[in-house]
């Protein structure tokens, strides 16, 4: 009967582990991610540049928005596009509008391609860091500072840089992102 | 399956009449509780294809409206996957299994009854839903997010029975598994035990492995949906791509979970009806092994085209490639075991010859769905839908009808009918293929899954298609006819009930006695 | 060769000519396209092939191996040299189709150097196309004629509404012999966009952008769906590309510039 017993107990702990697993799969999504620099996932913590110079490589940089479930709400890149040199910082803006008659939360949520791009595409300050609080007809700019590592790869094309705007007036987390 | 049950109750006081199916712990009578079950699910399932079938009959809307028909293709695959090929094989292992490996019944045949007992309460709840207001579950049975975080108040509901179903099967699991390492008749070492005991250990392995999973990503949906989580919303730093990888990741195993079964079936079947052991056990036994161990890093190849990165598109596509050299391994084995023997064609070889070549069908449209530029213009097409409606209707399926005729003498001490076995063998060979054959057309010629209606140039190969549909779900009343008519004959069927058939079961009597095995045989 | 195998390939030969019949993939009109096609075409044969083999020492064993016949069974039943042959061949072969298929996804995946972008979002039911450079942007739903058609209990023959389902209000206009980059999102929840003839599909995900390219050789009005459920109309979501030669497409840009969807005036 002990044999059973033994056999019993080891399955139900993998069970109960391939459940753990499945839920670790989300950090492991993650860090996979970022190890491998697979995805389109830029930096989600501002980016301090330290080590980054200037090269004569130039990329052009592309500006896409989007807003989610048709909220009410425009928003648009300011320039469509930018030409920027490797390795110096730049800065550009958004524009938001609040088109609904309540005041509304919204996030942004990025998202680069190629992904195998973003990681070099690093965001020194970005709007996408934190919520915002818009009030009816209200318009706001919303800034990114940003610089392209030297570690991209030669002979890479275009980036597109993409944000969507969520409303998330109904299910406010009080706390931001950082 | 009636077996002298009156001796018993003097002894045992066992209940008689509901009582007794709902008390029993016994293998036999839970496999049997199994068997008729997957059978009737088989059939609710089978209608909703066929309301699926009648309203792709013309293009147009004649029958549904398009939320519902979503409803019909969700249910019918949640319905037929969970409530008709997997409880079905769990009948075949509960009835044979013990009888396989000289054992007198599972490890555990109270857990075995619950086991069993949580599916038809688990499926009442699913099908209601389908009368709910908000209607039942319609985002296809892979629930991918966002579309399935939309759904009415089905869901919760949805959740809970999936739950179910699988906890059904993870106990199942655990039961088949301890029964088949520590119950063995001596002598009996696991390169001695009959193949279908083997497909059905390994089986069990992926049950433990890959159900859990499903469990896990089941309930984030429930929190991201009820309790604030956004593991799949962008809008809370989460990702609707996740949830793939992670229903995948269980999803994949699933589908082998459908067929490793099958693959036991069908080579205990060929060397019982060529009178020949079957070619290559070994090679046999690692093949299935290796089928399950890749089966882990294939799964993104139902997500080709989410945008992933190309090297996980690259890693994908040659570990999917790969899984097709331990299957092809199999069908030569069964070939090798055929060649030179002594045939003849009994219903259930018939079944079994039928499986090897149109499984092979569905792994020749599977090989062409893993080299992931040409799945590009495949994937969501009808061209899966033929796909795997090959593997699992001809293949898991034409398995579970061909072990039922075969072990059927031993179950009930009765022969079927032979001339009818034949003919219900025909009928649903010829319409199973005008039903699905047709769909490698239209899924090519640029036909997409999950819709209710199509565009013109569509429309013959779908009234072909449907006229199978209607043609094959009437040849299984044939089979449930035979089958009844089969519980009415006297009992005339010899222990050893195939002239070619080997194992333990094959040393009881017809029927096998309600208790089995109480001293283990001696197995040389 | 027995008469079974040549019975099947004179049956299977004639069927790659069927493709105006929808027996098969369209060759298609751009490089992904065609690639995609090749590649589909290459596979096939291949298990054409595996499939006569097989089956024929199936259909033959069948048929001398019966009992019926007299036929005695033989005891062998392993052999480590057949295994070992069986496993290293479907390897080799399996080898040989990854490496033109290597080739092609890398092809496929490479959207450098396009001259214009356009922006796909998928809605719950409909798309929108916003063409980045060029300043054009509007909504592209199933046409009118098609959505009453499709209503159940319509009483319309759907086999006189012109290109049923296949049909929308505002087609997207693409230059030819120009490589163009796709950038494909969705409002809502996932969606998918596919052109057929054109390239393969990818999904519209929200929150997240990826992207495709086009280079479209021939004009013509391609037709594509939606292929990726999104809901009660996931059916009713067509796709029409009208690809014309780039002169013209600059004066339907031009003509097209002032009927913007979004305002800008703040």
């Amino acid at each position: 009967m002990t044999g059973i017993k033994s056999t019993i107990t080891k399955l139900s702990l993998a069970v109960v582990a391939m459940y753990g697993f499945s839920y670790a799969l989300v950090p492991i999504y993650d860090t996979f991610c970022e190890i491998t620099g697979l995805n389109g996932k830029t930096n989600e913590i501002a980016y301090v540049a330290n080590d980054i110079k200037e090269d004569n490589r130039f990329v052009t940089v592309k500006f896409i928005s989007n807003v989610a479930n048709s909220a009410p709400l425009y928003f648009e890149p300011s320039v469509s596009e930018m030409t920027v040199q490797v390795g110096k910082p730049y800065n550009t803006h958004y524009v938001m509008k609040n088109n609904s008659s309540k005041q509304l939360h919204t996030t942004a949520s990025p998202s680069v391609t190629p992904g195998k791009h973003a990681e070099y595409f690093k965001k020194i300050e970005c709007f996408c860091f934190n919520q915002q609080t818009i009030n009816a007809g209200e318009v706001k700019d919303l800034g990114i500072q940003f610089i392209i590592d030297n570690e991209l790869p030669n002979d890479s094309g275009d980036i597109v840089l993409s944000y969507t705007m969520f409303d998330i007036s109904n299910n406010i987390k009080e706390t931001n992102k950082l | 399956m009636s077996v002298n049950i009156d001796h018993l109750k003097e002894e045992h006081h066992q209940p008689s009449g509901l009582m007794r199916w709902i008390t029993t712990t016994n293998h036999k009578d839970i496999g049997s509780l199994y068997l008729w079950f997957s059978l009737l699910m088989f059939f609710v399932g089978g209608l909703m294809a066929l309301v699926i079938r009648a309203e792709l009959f013309q293009p147009g809307l004649q029958f549904v409206v398009p939320g519902f028909f979503n409803q019909m293709t969700t249910m019918h695959a949640l319905i037929m996957i969970f409530g008709a090929v997997m409880p079905a094989f769990v009948g075949l292992a509960n009835w044979q299994l013990p009888m396989m490996i000289g054992a007198p019944d599972m490890a555990l045949p109270r857990l075995n009854n619950w086991s069993f007992w949580i599916l038809p309460f688990a499926f009442t709840m699913l099908l209601s839903t389908l009368f709910f207001e908000s209607g039942g579950p319609a985002a296809g049975w892979t629930l991918y997010p966002p579309l399935s975080l939309q759904g009415g108040n089905s869901m919760p509901f949805v959740i809970f029975s999936i739950h179910l179903l699988g906890a059904s099967s993870i106990l199942g699991a655990i039961n088949v598994i301890a029964t088949i390492l520590n119950m063995r008749a001596p002598g009996m070492t696991l390169m001695k035990m009959p193949i279908f005991v083997w497909t059905w250990l390994i089986t069990a392995f992926l049950l433990i492995a890959s159900m859990p999973v499903l469990a896990g990503a089941i309930t984030m949906l429930l929190t991201d949906r009820f309790f604030g989580t956004s593991f799949f919303t962008a809008a809370g730093g989460g990702d609707p791509v996740l949830f793939q990888h992670i229903f995948w990741f269980f999803g994949h195993p699933e589908v082998y979970i459908l067929i490793l079964p099958a693959f036991g079936i069908v080579s205990t079947i060929i060397p019982a009806f060529s009178r020949k052991k079957l070619f290559g056990y070994d090679s046999m036994v690692y093949a299935t092994a290796s089928i399950a161990l890749l089966s882990f890093i294939v799964w993104a190849h139902h997500m080709f085209t989410v945008g992933m990165p190309l090297a996980g598109e690259i890693f994908f596509m040659f570990t999917t490639m790969l899984i097709a050299v331990p299957t092809g391994v199999k069908v030569f084995n069964w070939v090798a075991t055929m060649w030179k023997g002594s045939m003849t064609f009994e219903t259930p070889m018939l079944f079994a010859l039928a499986f090897i070549i149109l499984f092979t069908i569905g792994g020749f449209s599977g090989l062409m769905l893993a080299i992931t530029p040409a799945d590009f213009q495949y994937h969501d097409t009808y061209f899966v839908v033929a796909h795997f409606h090959y593997v699992l209707v001809p293949g898991a399926v034409f398995a579970i009808i061909a072990a039922v005729y075969y072990w059927l003498p031993k179950w009930t001490g009765k022969m079927y009918n032979e001339t009818l076995g034949k003919i219900h063998f025909w009928m649903t060979t010829i319409f199973v293929n005008i039903t699905f054959f047709p769909m490698h057309f239209v899924g090519l010629a640029g036909m997409p899954r999950r819709i209710p209606d199509y565009a013109v140039q569509f429309t013959d190969f779908n009234m072909i298609a449907s006229v199978g549909a209607f043609g094959f779900g009437l040849s299984q009343l044939l089979f449930v006819y035979i089958l009844f008519l089969t519980l009415r004959q006297p009992v005339t069927a010899a222990d050893k009930s195939w002239e070619g058939a080997e194992g333990l079961e094959w040393t009881l009597p017809s029927p096998a006695p309600y208790h089995s095995f109480d001293t283990p045989p001696k197995v040389d | 060769m027995n008469r079974l195998s040549i019975l099947i390939i004179s049956m299977l030969a004639p069927l790659t000519t069927l493709a105006d019949w929808e027996v098969n993939m369209s060759r298609g009109v751009s490089p992904t396209a065609n690639a995609a096609y090749d590649l589909h075409m290459l596979i096939f044969y291949i298990t054409v092939v595996i499939g006569i083999v097989v089956f024929g020492v199936m259909f033959y064993s069948i048929y001398h191996h019966r009992k019926s016949k007299g036929a005695k069974p033989a005891s062998f039943h392993e052999s480590t040299t057949v295994e070992v042959i069986w496993t290293v061949i479907p390897f080799v072969i399996l080898v040989g189709m990854a490496i033109p298929a290597t080739k092609t996804l890398i092809m496929m995946e490479d959207t450098r150097n396009s001259e214009i972008t356009v922006k796909v979002t998928g809605y719950q039911w409909m798309w929108k196309y916003d063409y980045v450079e060029d300043d054009v942007s509007f909504f592209s739903k199933l046409a009118d004629s098609s959505n009453e058609a499709r209503q159940l209990g319509s009483k319309i023959d759907v086999n006189k509404v012109d290109n049923y389902l296949l049909n929308v209000d505002n087609e997207m206009v693409l230059p030819t012999n120009t490589k163009v980059r796709i950038l494909l999102t969705a409002s809502d929840v996932i969606h998918a966009w596919w052109v057929p003839e054109i390239t393969g599909k990818k999904d519209a995900i929200p929150g997240y952008i990826n992207e495709l390219w086009v280079d479209i050789k021939e004009p013509g009005v391609y037709r594509g769906q939606c292929t990726e459920l999104c809901g009660k109309d996931h059916g009713f979501m067509p796709i029409v590309v009208r690809a014309v030669p780039k002169q013209e497409y600059t004066k339907w840009v031009s003509l097209n510039q002032k009927n913007r969807v979004a305002d800008k005036s703040k």
